[in-house]
């Protein structure tokens, strides 16, 4: 029962993402044969389903045309995933014993507390001037790290303090010590708020590289690529860029999805 | 072993008194079931033994040591269970050795111990989430158990159980108790309850909560609960109590 209705719900996901490709295609080629027309649109120029795919496997890799190297998509998705990854290692390291900080010990939270909630509320985009102007290498990564260590940090902060005060209580009397009601007890009860808060910072990260890329322009990443692309008219590579970007981000949030599971199986 | 003695024990929450002028003592491995009306201080007459609370005046002491600070030597089982969702049935049980820094094949010993004696051979890799009500506080009290307590504290353990099971498992924790006897503190509603399980029974009056009353229960195990004899107590300790549920809730 549950099996069919989730193959009807796949049948119909597939054929929604066929439905609206259709429609793109039909809307762009009306419009360049002059069917309608949308003022202030220039739907004309839109690069067409077929046109974006081809766009798409002829940059995939790449390419040396005497001295002259272009790389591929698959060298820009590379590029990214990597300072996605560096910078998300950094800010989880920190984000970690921040939150447990905050959300264990009242002084801890008295000092830390204006602080982040005053920095977070800086969006990661406000400080790529700032890294550019101050790292003279990584200023993408910190800008991963920027937009990846608050949500982590927060949903932290919430797993430590909704730990059940009885569970502490159980341990107490079992004979455990504070470290042991940290690392036994709080942290494994904050653990599906900390996943949780990785998958958010891994959607805020993901955003935040291709802004950076943009801006902070180094010669390889996603963000450059599409920036890049647009800038020569080359709108079909540009759209292939932007459908690849959300696909990633879409495979990201599943994979931690599943790794929840995977670790979590006692929440049944 | 096991021998609790509280003296003019009285506990305030702001201008809040919970309980107040508490004298009681439980002997060496006695079972005293404690009754009253919903919120006579029950629940915090249990943290205060088990160093979850401190007294505002009086003092604890378990087997002549005053009790200051967390104490070890009493295992609580609380009315929700209160396992640890992560752990599976033996994890549970093995959080006090585990603790207590025992090696590995020592905990394992004891875990199978208790998993045995509480009858779930073949639950050990089940988590709480996976285990019926009854089920999950058999792990309770294992855990408590586990960690070898002079004095056993259950905060109205079957409290979340319906009917049958509720019965079922009054008679598997007499079992389990009178394998291992230590003695044991049990708050409970049900006046059935504690006239099957206790040595004797004290009632407490409305808050703040003191001991009003104690009823002697010298009848064989296992009791028989419609026994002319259990019922006359039943009668009793329900006529002591009714006055207090009464002013508890404000009708005289």
């Amino acid at each position: 029962m549950k099996n069919e209705s989730g193959r009807r719900g796949l049948i119909i996901n597939i054929l929604s993402l066929f439905f609206f490709v259709l429609l793109w295609h039909a809307l762009v080629t009306l419009a360049r044969d002059n069917v309608f027309n949308i003022p202030f649109m220039r739907l004309r120029d839109i690069p067409t389903p077929p046109e974006t795919w081809y766009a798409f496997t002829r940059s995939l890799f790449m390419q040396s045309h005497g001295p002259v190297i272009t790389y591929g998509i698959a060298d820009h998705v590379k590029a990214s995933l990597m300072r996605v990854i560096q910078g998300g290692i950094i800010a989880f390291i920190i984000a970690i014993p921040v939150g447990i900080g905050i959300g264990y010990s009242k002084l801890i939270r008295d000092i830390l507390n204006p602080l982040v909630e005053i920095i977070r509320n800086m969006p990661p985009m406000a400080w790529i001037p700032l890294a550019i102007f101050i790292l003279v290498s990584g200023g993408s990564i910190f800008i991963v790290f920027i937009g990846m260590v608050f949500p982590i940090i927060l949903n932290t902060i919430h797993g430590v303090k909704s730990t059940d005060a009885r569970l502490i209580d159980a341990a107490k009397t079992l004979g455990a010590s504070g470290s042991d009601i940290v690392t036994k007890v709080i942290i494994p009860s904050a653990l599906p708020s900390i996943i949780a808060g990785l998958r958010i910072g891994l959607g805020v990260g993901w955003m935040a590289i291709v802004a950076a890329e943009m801006v902070i322009r180094s010669p390889v990443g996603l963000g450059y690529f599409i920036w890049n692309m647009g800038d020569l008219g080359r709108y079909a590579e540009m759209v292939a860029g932007m459908i690849v970007i959300g696909i990633i981000g879409y495979i990201m949030n599943i994979s931690i999805l599943l790794l929840q599971k995977r670790f979590i199986k006692w929440a049944g | 072993m096991g021998r609790l003695v509280l003296q003019g024990v009285s506990r305030r929450f702001n201008d809040f008194l919970a309980i107040s002028d508490v004298n009681l003592e439980v002997g060496d491995g006695e079972f005293v079931c404690l009754l009253g009306p919903s919120g006579c201080g029950k629940t915090t007459l249990l943290r205060l033994v088990a160093g979850l609370e401190t007294p505002t005046e009086g003092e604890l002491f378990l087997d002549g040591k005053k009790i200051e600070g967390v104490n070890e030597e009493c295992g609580f089982v609380f009315q929700e269970y209160v396992l640890f969702p992560w752990r599976t049935v033996r994890g549970n049980i093995e959080f006090g050795p585990e603790v207590k820094k025992m090696p590995k094949e020592e905990r394992e010993r004891i875990s199978r111990h208790y998993i045995e004696l509480v009858g779930l051979k073949g639950f050990e890799n089940h988590y709480p989430h996976e285990l019926s009500g009854g089920m999950k506080q058999r792990v309770g009290i294992a855990r408590a158990y586990a960690n070898n307590p002079k004095l056993l504290l259950m905060d109205e353990p079957f409290g979340a159980l319906d009917a049958q099971t509720r019965n079922l498992m009054q008679a598997e924790l007499l079992r389990i108790w009178e394998k291992e006897h230590i003695s044991a503190l049990f708050v409970t509603h049900s006046v059935d309850e504690a006239v099957y399980l206790a040595d004797w029974v004290a009632v407490m009056s409305a808050r703040p909560g003191t001991v009003k009353e104690i009823f002697k229960n010298n009848l064989p195990r296992p009791r028989v609960r419609t026994s002319l004899e259990a019922n006359a107590l039943r009668d009793a300790i329900l006529r002591s109590l009714g006055a207090e549920i009464k002013r508890a809730a404000g009708v005289y």
